[in-house]
């Protein structure tokens, strides 16, 4: 084929910074940049007698403004690994999406359990790699194994194992409650009610936080996603109707384009006939 | 004053952190805190005060006291008197933080004043304005004329230049000599002419003005077109629009002709473009 | 002046009773200056499947047509329609590609499942993050007025969905100063598809 494609083909992989030198001179020309939606958050983990608990809030902003009342910010990393993510919305999501692939071609490769250590490395691989500028805070946990294990990720690339972690902007207020009330080997419903508390703790105390709890309980060959596991604020119900009554809005044209159905599937009976 | 001295009270003294010598060099009265006793604010006691305050101007991430920015009023004199026409749109950055203000400022019966900048400014100094006219017309016995009135404006607004004011109006009345306007702004800039238009939308209203102006109108003819001349300009700048304003100046002084949603004027001139 | 409000948008996307609406304002300006009134900022990307972009005017031009032909190739590949869900993460890849260079624009998807007709909506910020709801998505120059109108028009299994997309989109650009001239309103259903321009201020 020697004749050049009309149109670039879709890159093959890795960040395209096409537009940098544009949004720099509109920055320049006193433009200023919109800020992309964060995670104000409030997520923890713990390691208990059979495994691990990971915990979040399900607040996401954009500035002020409360964008998401209910988003997951529990990722699916492995089937025995989770990972909570807090900061840059889009960075934690799409780092943890990319580590989730690798890893499953790494367990193809292999054909083995993927390990926690694997996730972590692989992780703080990546995002050391981008100096920070990936701002994904994690707190990743899972049973492989050699056991339960719990990580806490930063977005320059440093770790940490430990028995117990928080981060994001509610951090702090979940730490006071880890501080308070850790113990070694707890029982399951205590260490749930545990990480309950630390997130409620973010929720209330920080207001890049709120709505509900969600968990999710890691043990060996089993996990319980509980979505939501607590709602620390209900909604209250509204007391007036706002509808507007049909005919209310003055339409200057209007079109209708029907759509044809597909046929999915034919079945033809036989009429009996004797 | 007076009492003071007479207590043998230094009032000065009292006041931290203000140096005395810029208080007296600023001839500020402390005993009587209307600013208008000789029609000047309290100035920051600093040497240069304007350089100062325009310093304070241009600095970033202070609260945004500028308010209604965005305007297009208009004036013109015709025939049988002046028309002055105004949007009513108030803005705050991007965000509309009114539709129904009042852009037109009723001096006296015989004196309108429109409002462009900043309003607090325009409706502040009109005041002031107001005053003044007042104690004219008792100490003389006779109306203030147009032209004095927009001079005593002008000179207030020139001794504050550069300070931060933000002031363009219209000074349209009716005296001995006849029906006035008169621009009048911060700058201190004072000129009279048939036709003006002041604000974001004036390049719009212009465009209009320009091409249907005639002297010799009916007064229904410069009524639709001040009205024209500002839906344009709703229509097409985006910190002008609400309802249009219209004022007539005439010989026995100013009426209120008309107040119109812009969006009935859109429909109703669509319609008579569809006819035509 | 941020470069989002540099030509002013609003959009607003409703999930109701097996449908989905999604609309948006007609002006394309430059700051201040209103330059068109019948500008398209919704683009139909499979016959149940619409997005809506706001933010700078030269970003949504470009991340539509570039979109269009991502979704060409994958529909000649599978043949077959996409699923909404799919095409949103198709949209976050291309965001997300120039996370540190990025198009200035956040897009608003509203569809119906190609063989299922399940509803669906999201938004995504800039960069790609996506944001699946069953209530309402909005972006724009006036997503607090238009926030503020669905959180109390909208309620679940909403069947006169016109109404109320239309409402909460025409009073929330009333208060926007860069956004407005005109309103377009997109009702997708499974057998037909409702497109009404509305009656709108022109202020």
């Amino acid at each position: 084929m020697s004749s050049a494609p009309l149109v670039a083909p879709p890159s093959s992989g890795g960040f395209v910074f096409e537009n940098v030198r544009r949004n720099a001179l509109l920055e320049r020309n006193g433009l200023k940049g919109p800020t992309a939606r964060k995670t104000g958050t409030t997520i923890a983990g713990i390691v208990f007698k059979d495994g691990i608990i990971l915990g979040a809030d399900t607040r996401a902003t954009e500035d002020t403004i409360v964008a998401d009342k209910n988003c997951s910010k529990i990722h699916f990393i492995a089937p025995n690994i989770y990972c909570c993510g807090a900061g840059t919305a889009a960075d934690t999501e799409m780092t943890t999406q990319m580590i989730s692939s690798n890893l499953e071609l790494h367990r193809l490769s292999t054909g083995k359990e993927v390990r926690v250590v694997t996730a972590n490395r692989m992780l703080k691989q990546m995002l050391f790699r981008y100096q920070g500028y990936v701002g994904a805070a994690l707190v990743l946990g899972g049973v492989d194994i050699n056991g339960p294990h719990l990580y806490s990720i930063y977005p320059h690339g440093s770790t940490n194992k430990l028995p117990y972690c928080t981060m994001g902007s509610g951090s702090l207020a979940a730490m006071s409650v880890f501080e308070d009330r850790y113990k070694q080997d707890m029982e399951e419903e205590d260490a749930k009610k545990l990480v309950r508390d630390a997130i409620a703790a973010g929720i209330f105390n920080d207001l890049g936080s709120g709505t509900n709890i969600d968990l999710c309980v890691i043990k060996k060959g089993k996990v319980d996603y509980l979505r939501p596991y607590d709602e620390a604020n209900v909604k209250g119900v509204r007391q007036g109707d706002y509808s507007y009554k049909r005919g209310t809005t003055a339409v200057l044209t209007k079109m209708v384009t029907p759509l044809s159905l597909d046929v999915i599937d034919t079945t033809v009976e036989v009429m009996e006939v004797s | 004053m007076a009492l003071e001295q007479i207590c043998g009270l230094n009032l000065h003294q009292h006041i931290d952190g203000f140096p005395d010598k810029s208080l007296q060099s600023m001839n500020i009265s402390l005993l009587n805190d209307d600013p208008l006793q000789d029609s000047k604010f309290t100035l920051p006691p600093v040497a240069e005060p304007a350089e100062y305050l325009s310093q304070l101007a241009k600095r970033d991430g202070g609260p945004k006291i500028r308010f209604l920015h965005g305007t297009t009023t208009l004036g013109f004199k015709f025939e049988h008197g002046v028309i002055i026409a105004v949007d009513s749109r108030a803005t705050a950055g991007p965000y509309i933080a009114s539709q129904t203000v009042k852009k037109v400022i009723e001096i006296n019966p015989y004196l309108l004043g429109t409002m462009a900048g900043g309003a607090a400014d325009c409706s502040f100094w009109e005041r002031v304005l107001a005053e003044q006219c007042r104690i004219y017309e008792l100490r003389n016995k006779e109306r203030i004329s147009v032209a004095a009135a927009s001079k005593l404006l002008a000179n207030i607004l020139y001794n504050y230049k550069g300070m931060g004011l933000s002031v363009g109006t219209m000074i349209a009345g009716w005296d001995k000599r006849g029906p006035g306007l008169y621009y009048v702004d911060s700058d201190g800039t004072r000129c009279t002419d048939r036709l003006f238009s002041v604000g974001s939308g004036s390049p719009y209203a212009y465009g209009v003005l320009d091409t249907g102006y005639k002297y010799e109108m009916t007064v229904e003819e410069a009524y639709d077109l001040g009205q024209r001349a500002i839906y344009h300009a709703t229509h097409r700048d985006a910190y002008s629009g609400g309802v249009v304003n219209l004022y007539h100046m005439q010989e026995t002084g100013w009426v209120k002709v008309s107040q119109t949603d812009v969006k009935d004027l859109h429909y109703r001139y669509q319609e008579e473009k569809g006819q035509a | 002046m941020s470069i989002m409000s540099y030509n002013g948008s609003a959009i607003v996307a409703m999930r109701g009773k097996n449908c989905v609406a999604i609309a948006s304002d007609r002006r394309f300006g430059i700051q201040a200056q209103t330059v068109s009134m019948e500008r398209q900022k919704i683009f139909e990307m499979a016959p149940r499947l619409y997005i809506g972009l706001s933010g700078l005017g030269t970003d949504v031009q470009t991340v539509a047509n570039r979109l269009k032909f991502r979704l060409n190739l994958y529909t000649l590949r599978e043949n077959r329609n996409i699923k909404p869900k799919t095409f949103m993460s198709m949209v976050a890849n291309l965001l997300y590609e120039r996370r540190f260079g990025p198009y200035f624009t956040e897009p608003v998807i509203a569809g119906l499942d190609p063989k299922t007709f399940e509803p669906f909506i999201c938004n995504l910020d800039l960069i790609g993050c996506p944001m699946v709801t069953d209530d309402f998505v909005v972006a724009g120059t006036c997503t607090e007025q238009l926030y503020g109108m669905c959180e109390s028009l909208w309620q679940p299994r909403l069947d006169d969905l016109f109404e109320t997309i239309s409402q909460a989109l025409l009073n929330a650009v009333d208060r926007d100063a860069v956004s407005g001239w005109g309103v377009i309103v997109h009702v997708i259903e499974k057998d037909k598809i409702t497109t009404k321009t509305l009656k709108a201020r022109m202020d």
